[in-house]
C-alpha cells in the first residue's frame, strides 16, 4: 500500500504544482461554455428544458473524460525524462505501480471536474449535496474508466507522439459526438451508429440525468433531450449506458495493468536532455 | 569482508546475432570498489543493466548477495543502489521529496526516513539544498543527488554507471571524493564503470571489457605490473658513452639527441643504471604505466580513440 500511496501522492505533487494546467482548464470550460451557449438558447430552447445546466453537465464530464486521458502523458513524460527507470528498478511490483498511475490519474480528473463544477455554479447550475456525491461518484468511474484506457494507450504507443496522434484521431471526433456540447437529437441520421457504439455518449448521458435529476422525465422526453437512445425500438436507458462504462473500466483496468506489467521499459531510449 | 557479494559466471547477453556481453566471468567481493572499464559500446552499460535486472541475460549465471538475479529479482532489488548515466530524478520535486519517495518505494522504516535523509545528503554536502526543487541544480550537483538517492535505502551494493561521465574536470575530483569517502565510512561494495582509466586508481580491482569480453583482470597495481613498462628518460651529456652503456646492459632504447627513453619493467634496474651513469645524466624522469597503458597493451589502441 505504501508503495501505492508514493506513486499516487508523487504524481498529486506533481500536478498540485502544475498551476497553467489548472489555469488552462477552467480557460478551455469557460470558453466552451461561452461558445456553445449561443447554440444551445438559439435553437435548443423548445427542445430541452434549461440549456445551461445541460451543456454545463457536458462540460464538466468531458473535463474528467479529457483530464483522465491525458493523465497518461505523465507516463510518457517519466519515461521520457528517466524518472520511469528509477521506479522501475525499484522492489515495487508492476502492477501496483499501475493501480497507483490509474488512482492519481483519476483523483485528477475528479478534482479537475469538481472545479468546472464550481464554475458553473456561477452560471445558473445549481446541485445539492447529494446529487454532488452522486456526481463524484459517476466521475469516479468514468475518471477510473479512462485513466486505465490511458494506461493502456500509453504503454502501447510508448511514445509521446504516437500517443498524442493517437489521442487526437480518438478525442476530438467523439467529444463531439457525445452529445455533450452539442445535442445528438439535431446530427445527422448517418452518424448515429457511431454515436451509439461512443463510450463518451453513455459517459454524458448519465451524468447529465443526475445533474439535471430526471429521474421522473419520461422516456419519450428523455430521448428527446438525447439523455436516453431508442436504437431501432430497443431502448437504452441512462443506468444501462452506465452499466456499460462500468464494464468497459473493468476490462480496460484488467488490461492496462497486465500490458504495463508485461511492458519492456528498458528497449525504450532515454532521451538525454540538453541543458 | 572476503565474502564474494557479486558472482557472475559465463554471463552472455545477445541482441539478435550481436553479442553485447561474450561469456564473461568475475566475482566482486565484499566492501571493494570494483570498476569495469573500456571504451564506449564494449558492453559496460549491457553488463551493468543485466546486474541491476534491468536486462535479461541470455546465457549465464549471476548472484548478487547470495540471490539469483533472474529468479529473486525484487530481493535482489532491496540489496542495490544504482545511479545511472542519465538523470532518472524528478525535477520537479525538491531534493528532500525525492529522497522520501524513494524511501517509500524501498520500504525504508518510517521512523527512520528524515534521519537517513539527513545522513546521506551530508555525505555528498548536500545538506543545504534539501528544500531545492531537482530542476533548479547544475548537473554536477544532480549527479550528487543520484548517489545520495542510491544510499539512502542502506543498499550493500551501490552501481554506479559511468558516474563522472559529461561533469566538468572538477566536479568529477568531487564525485569521486564522496565515493571514496562512502566505501570508508559505510564499507559499501562499489561496482562502477567508467571510461576514464586514470578515474580507475581508486579501485580495488579493474576489469576491462572490450568487445563484450574481460580482456583483462586485477588490482590496478597488478594489472600495470602485468601489461606496462616503467619509462625511463633521461637527458645525457655524453650521448656516446651512455649507448655504449646501455648496449652493454641489454637495455632496450630509444635515441633523441642527447635525449634517451628506456623501457624497463622493474624499477630497481633503474637504480642501478643511474648510479652507474651519475655522472653523466643532465636530467631525469620516471614514469611508471597508467592504466590507459595497460588498455592500450592489452587491446593494441587507445581507448581515446575507439
Amino acid at each position: 500500500m505504501r508503495e501505492i500511496w508514493a506513486i499516487f501522492y508523487r504524481n498529486f505533487l506533481n500536478f498540485s504544482r502544475d498551476r497553467m494546467r489548472v489555469i488552462l482548464t477552467f480557460a478551455m470550460s469557460l470558453f466552451l461554455l461561452f461558445v456553445f451557449s449561443f447554440v444551445m438558447k438559439s435553437s435548443m430552447t423548445e427542445m430541452i428544458k434549461s440549456p445551461m445546466n445541460y451543456l454545463i453537465s457536458g462540460i464538466i464530464i468531458m473535463t474528467v473524460f479529457q483530464t483522465a486521458l491525458n493523465n497518461s502523458t505523465s507516463i510518457l513524460e517519466d519515461i521520457s525524462s528517466g524518472f520511469m527507470k528509477e521506479i522501475i528498478i525499484s522492489p515495487i511490483s508492476r502492477w501496483r505501480i499501475s493501480v497507483g498511475q490509474i488512482l492519481s490519474s483519476s483523483v485528477i480528473a475528479i478534482i479537475q471536474g469538481i472545479l468546472v463544477l464550481v464554475m458553473g455554479l456561477f452560471f445558473g447550475l445549481s446541485v445539492d449535496f447529494p446529487t454532488f456525491l452522486e456526481l463524484i461518484g459517476i466521475m469516479a468511474v468514468v475518471g477510473a474508466t479512462f485513466s486505465s484506457m490511458g494506461l493502456f494507450l500509453a504503454t502501447v504507443a510508448k511514445s509521446s507522439s504516437t500517443f498524442q496522434t493517437m489521442a487526437t484521431v480518438l478525442v476530438m471526433p467523439l467529444t463531439f459526438l457525445s452529445g455533450a456540447y452539442i445535442p445528438t437529437t439535431i446530427l445527422p441520421k448517418f452518424l448515429m451508429p457511431i454515436i451509439y457504439i461512443n463510450p463518451l455518449t453513455y459517459v454524458t448521458s448519465v451524468f447529465r440525468y443526475v445533474t439535471m435529476k430526471m429521474w421522473n422525465v419520461p422516456t419519450a422526453q428523455l430521448i428527446k433531450e438525447g439523455v436516453a437512445f431508442n436504437v431501432h425500438g430497443f431502448i437504452i436507458m441512462p443506468q444501462l449506458g452506465f452499466l456499460f462504462i462500468i464494464l468497459m473500466g473493468f476490462l480496460f483496468f484488467g488490461l492496462s495493468v497486465r500490458k504495463f506489467s508485461k511492458a519492456d521499459f528498458s528497449t525504450i531510449r532515454v532521451l538525454k536532455l540538453k541543458h | 569482508m572476503n565474502e564474494n557479494i557479486i558472482e557472475v559466471e559465463s554471463l552472455t547477453k545477445k541482441y539478435g546475432d550481436f553479442k553485447a556481453v561474450d561469456d564473461i566471468s568475475f566475482t566482486v567481493k565484499e566492501g571493494e570498489i570494483f570498476s569495469l572499464l573500456g571504451p564506449n559500446g564494449a558492453g559496460k552499460s549491457t553488463t551493468i543493466n543485466v546486474l541491476c535486472t534491468i536486462l535479461n541475460k541470455t546465457s549465464g549465471k549471476l548472484i548478487i548477495n547470495g540471490y539469483d538475479v533472474m529468479k529473486q529479482k525484487e530481493k535482489v532489488r532491496h540489496c542495490i543502489g544504482i545511479v545511472f548515466q542519465e538523470t532518472t530524478l524528478d525535477s520537479k520535486l525538491t531534493v528532500e521529496e525525492n529522497l522520501k519517495f524513494h524511501c517509500d518505494f524501498y520500504k525504508v522504516p518510517r521512523s527512520e526516513v528524515s534521519e537517513r535523509i539527513d545522513s546521506v545528503l551530508d555525505l555528498v554536502d548536500l545538506k543545504d539544498r534539501k528544500k531545492s526543487p531537482v530542476g533548479s541544480l547544475s548537473g554536477g550537483t544532480k549527479r550528487r543527488v543520484e548517489i545520495a538517492r542510491g544510499l539512502v535505502h542502506s543498499p550493500k551494493i551501490l552501481f554506479l554507471d559511468e558516474p563522472t561521465a559529461g561533469l566538468d574536470p572538477q566536479t568529477r575530483t568531487n564525485v569521486w571524493d564522496y565515493i571514496l569517502k562512502l566505501q570508508r565510512q559505510s564499507g559499501t561494495t562499489i561496482f562502477l564503470t567508467t571510461h576514464y582509466m586514470d578515474e580507475a586508481e581508486i579501485s580495488s580491482n579493474v576489469s576491462i571489457i572490450d568487445h563484450g569480453k574481460i580482456v583483462a583482470l586485477g588490482t590496478p597495481n597488478d594489472l600495470k605490473a602485468r601489461f606496462t613498462k616503467i619509462k625511463w628518460k633521461m637527458k645525457s651529456s655524453n650521448p656516446e658513452g651512455t649507448i655504449d652503456y646501455l648496449n652493454r646492459n641489454a637495455f632496450p632504447f630509444e635515441r633523441r639527441e642527447n635525449e634517451f627513453t628506456i623501457s624497463v619493467s622493474k624499477t630497481d634496474m633503474i637504480l642501478k643504471a643511474i648510479l652507474d651513469l651519475k655522472k653523466d645524466i643532465l636530467d631525469f624522469e620516471v614514469t611508471k604505466g597508467s592504466l590507459n597503458d595497460v588498455f592500450l597493451s592489452v587491446t593494441g589502441r587507445d581507448i581515446r580513440e575507439s
